[in-house]
């Protein structure tokens, strides 16, 4: 793509003076750096015998000592690459000694600004990206040097037009039907143009060796990352919100570091498993989140209102693309030849993926199957179904999954929000609400 | 009599305690599914071929007819009936080299399918057959249908030779750092038909080449009955089996055999290359080799003895009474396809098939997706509704 051009001649124009610029800047950034260091202090309060591990993950929270290090990074020469969805292969940047960054944005102000390009209407994912952009608020949005974008709903098909205003965009598109062969020839054929990308940008060519090493330097993260996952099957040894926190960093981090710091939490999770040490009392409902992704830090609202409702509940499991479905699939390689170590790779991200913009004549039934194991493994007592108001896809899946869940007795609830601040107090009552039935209901 | 007695006894012992050793050091099984399957395909070849090598048969003297192995240890007899030229077990065993232990079922239902009324000449060296050919069908059959339900295609995964050659073969080119092909999957399924009718149609010509049915006239010359080449027409199949010049050539190769006797008796054009390898042998030996080098278990998708292993345990009746079986659970089962793409003869079902019994006729249960799939619990293998392995999150170690 020629860049150049798409760069000096905006196709999506917003009239914003850069003294605007600055001064939105400034003052949501000092905003955010509140809201985030008061949503730390709620987890840390949370969660009082928390191990020491956890301090690592709360700094990483906020964003500023990964930034320092990314541009240190790139000062070194390296480039990075942001991401807008799980769809990108992590594997692929690693191996061109690129750093991945998921750049979707969690906060809220930015998606007021994001309004005026796109309508208020779509999700607040895609406004908040697109406004973090225009006043350049997003330090890993900032500080990428192209982004990979999927064309999986419409508001990520848009998004990577915009975004192509300001970054080389690379886009992947993924096929709606997952399961034909032309399907995955075609992904694949998708990432191969990916990867020649990725090769010219990073002028690192990517062999069999080095997607070797990338590959299994994922499955050390996937292993801890499952670890932490099956630790909360039995008893709640970890708040929810903080293993979801915990993977959210993993989207920033480096992934080496972070799957040192995360098997150091797995290992002294273990430890209190044994010691019957838990993070709070074992009869809390058990409940399930799915729906659209939950983005930090402005999004994480949702968990912070369910683990410190009254009564307690306690997030055991998630499917959600910025949480489970990041890190639980690794790549199957049979025969360690790129051919098939890339088939590998392809299939990886396309297969188990249980986005809702795939069908099939069953429908999406990978997603249903998925929820009803989640269900039985992890004894999930209640299913969050949660969405943003705009979220189509999402929204429309509910009513299938609701139906494949009744059959198991659990109990389903829709809840759709958006990345506002002002209707906390609502949500509150309806999570309280739902939370004492599940109360109830484990009492009877 | 004795030493070979003890000779076999410790070659026995020697390969149980590998499997054992090797069983006790891969703590998790499922782990090293492929590692184990290779060393049980090794260690059999030895068993199979034991016959040869400890046998009294001092190849190529003619016609050097003593005891096998198997004679000494069970006898030529199986209730009472005598059957003298090997075990019927659905591997592919070339009855011409192998001494006797164990033979491939469709060399013998060749061989015993004419004249099946009465007892005769027969196909080995100076053995005659006491008892008529219907008799021997029938235990022939009563065996491999034995063995079918018992374990289904796993001979072809975990004992059978050629598929050891085939898997060596997949050895180099992996280490040459090819990438291996894929099959259509039109074609693949093709295959899969191919093979009852190349059942069908090898036996239907063994009865005409053996009987010279069609006017009485020699289709090849020298074909009269109990003459020198008659046996070997009527076993028709055995001209184009790939394994029967593979097991020749290893035997030349380490000198269990003389050259000048394996390349000698040239009679015309079919008989070319020899009087225990033909040219068409050759030719499908080395298509077979080519097609390996191309394809993970290129001949497992159209082997005749692998459709009747099938036959006798993936379709009904049998079916209901197979043993050893690949189930699969639908829910936990993310459809990631990894089953599919590590499969060796490229089959679907295991992938496409809601839930439950997953096994095919295809199937080779070499367990290679057991052993790949990331998801606890998700394939398991069962004997007689007790599983033995399962797959399992192997990302740990």
């Amino acid at each position: 793509m020629d860049f150049k051009r798409s760069i000096k001649e905006k196709k999506y124009v917003v009239e914003i003076s850069q003294r605007e610029v600055e001064e939105l800047r400034n003052s949501i950034r000092a905003a955010y750096d509140k809201v985030i260091a008061d949503y730390v202090e709620r987890m840390k309060r949370g969660w009082a015998g928390r191990p020491k591990v956890m301090d690592y993950f709360y700094e990483m929270a906020d964003f500023s000592r990964r930034e320092k290090e990314l541009i240190e990074a790139k000062s070194e020469g390296k480039k990075i690459i942001g991401y807008t969805c799980v769809f990108a292969p992590v594997e692929l940047i690693l191996a061109a000694d690129a750093i991945p960054v998921r750049v979707s944005c969690g906060l809220y102000e930015p998606a007021k600004i994001g309004n005026r390009i796109v309508p208020v209407e779509v999700c607040p994912v895609i406004r908040s990206t697109v406004g973090a952009k225009i006043i350049g608020l997003s330090p890993f949005l900032e500080q990428s040097d192209a982004l990979i974008t999927a064309l999986t709903c419409d508001g990520m098909t848009k998004l990577s037009e915009i975004m192509s205003d300001y970054k080389p965009v690379w886009t992947i598109c993924p096929p709606r039907l997952k399961d034909t062969e032309q399907s995955l020839s075609f992904w694949r054929s998708e990432l191969l143009t990916l990867k020649a990308n990725i090769e010219k940008l990073t002028g690192t060519k990517i062999t069999g060796k080095s997607l070797r090493r990338a590959i299994e330097r994922v499955h050390r993260a996937n292993r801890v990352f499952r670890k932490l996952q099956n630790l909360r099957k039995e008893k709640p040894v970890i708040m929810g919100r903080d293993a979801m926190l915990v993977t959210q960093i993993a989207m920033w981090d480096d992934l080496e570091r972070w799957t040192e710091k995360a098997e150091l939490l797995c290992i002294e999770l273990e430890e209190r498993l044994k010691e019957n040490n838990l993070a709070c009392p074992p009869d809390t409902p058990r409940v399930m989140l799915t729906g659209s992704p939950i983005i930090w830090p402005d999004n994480w609202k949702l968990p912070n209102l369910i683990e410190e409702a009254k009564p307690q509940g306690i997030i055991v499991a998630d499917e959600l693309c910025s949480g489970d479905r990041f890190l639980y699939d690794p790549v199957g390689v049979d025969e360690w030849t790129f051919e098939d170590m890339f088939t590998a790779l392809a299939e990886r991200y396309l297969m188990p993926s249980t986005c809702p913009c795939f069908t099939s004549e069953a429908g999406n039934e990978d997603r249903v199957n998925w929820l009803i194991n989640r269900v039985k493994e992890w004894r999930v007592e209640g299913v969050i179904y949660y969405i943003y108001r705009g979220c189509m896809l999402y929204a429309m899946e509910y009513m299938r999954i609701k139906h494949a869940l009744d059959h198991l007795n659990v109990p389903t609830y829709y809840l759709d929000t958006d990345y506002t601040r002002e209707d906390v107090g609502q949500i509150k009552t309806r999570v309280e609400a739902f939370l004492e039935m599940l109360k109830a209901r484990i009492e009877i | 009599m004795i030493s070979k007695l003890l000779e076999m006894i410790i070659i026995a012992g020697i390969i149980s305690m590998g499997i054992l050793a090797i069983l006790i050091w891969v703590k998790d099984k499922t782990r090293r599914v492929t590692s184990l399957r290779i060393f049980i395909q090794v260690a059999s070849v030895p068993l199979i071929f034991l016959g040869l090598i400890v046998g009294p048969f001092g190849l190529p003297q003619f016609p050097p007819v003593g005891n096998a192995p198997r004679d000494i240890v069970i006898g030529t007899e199986i209730l009472g009936r005598p059957f003298p030229d090997g075990l019927s077990v659905p591997v592919l065993a070339c009855w011409y080299p192998s001494g006797r232990t164990i033979t491939c079922p469709i060399w013998q239902m060749q061989a015993y399918l004419y004249p099946f009324w009465e007892p005769g000449i027969g196909f080995g060296w100076g053995i005659i057959y006491t008892t008529p050919g219907w008799e021997r069908l029938i235990i022939t059959f009563s065996l491999v249908i034995l063995m079918a339900v018992l374990f289904g295609r796993a001979f072809c995964g975990w004992i059978c030779p050629f598929g050891l050659y085939m898997d060596l073969l997949s050895h180099i080119r992996r280490a040459f750092g090819k990438a291996y092909r894929k099959m259509p999957e039109k074609v693949n399924v093709g295959l899969r038909q191919l093979r009852y009718v190349i059942i069908a149609v090898f036996m239907i010509l063994s009865v005409i080449l053996g009987s010279q049915a069609i006017f009485g006239i020699q289709l090849i010359q020298d074909t009269q009955k109990g003459g020198f080449i008659y046996s070997y027409v009527s076993a028709p199949y055995c001209q184009v089996c790939p394994m029967r010049p593979l097991c020749v050539l290893c035997e030349v190769a380490v000198g269990a055999m003389n050259s000048t006797f394996v390349f000698s008796h040239t009679k015309g054009m079919f008989y070319e290359a020899g009087y225990y390898i033909t040219s068409i042998n050759l030719t499908v030996l080395g298509m077979a080799t080519l097609g390996a080098l191309a394809y993970r278990r290129f001949w497992c998708r159209l082997c005749p003895l692998g459709g009747l292993a099938g036959l006798f345990s993936r379709f009904q009746p049998f079916k209901r009474v197979t043993l050893l079986k690949l189930n699969k659970e639908k829910e936990k089962c993310t459809k990631c396809g990894i089953c599919k793409r590590v499969c060796p003869p490229q089959i679907k079902e295991v992938y496409e098939l809601e839930g439950g019994d997953v096994t095919t006729s295809a199937c080779i249960l070499c367990l290679r997706c057991v052993e790949m799939c990331p998801y606890e619990g998700c394939l398991e293998v069962t004997f007689a509704g007790r599983s033995i392995f399962e797959s399992r999150n192997w990302l740990e170690k």
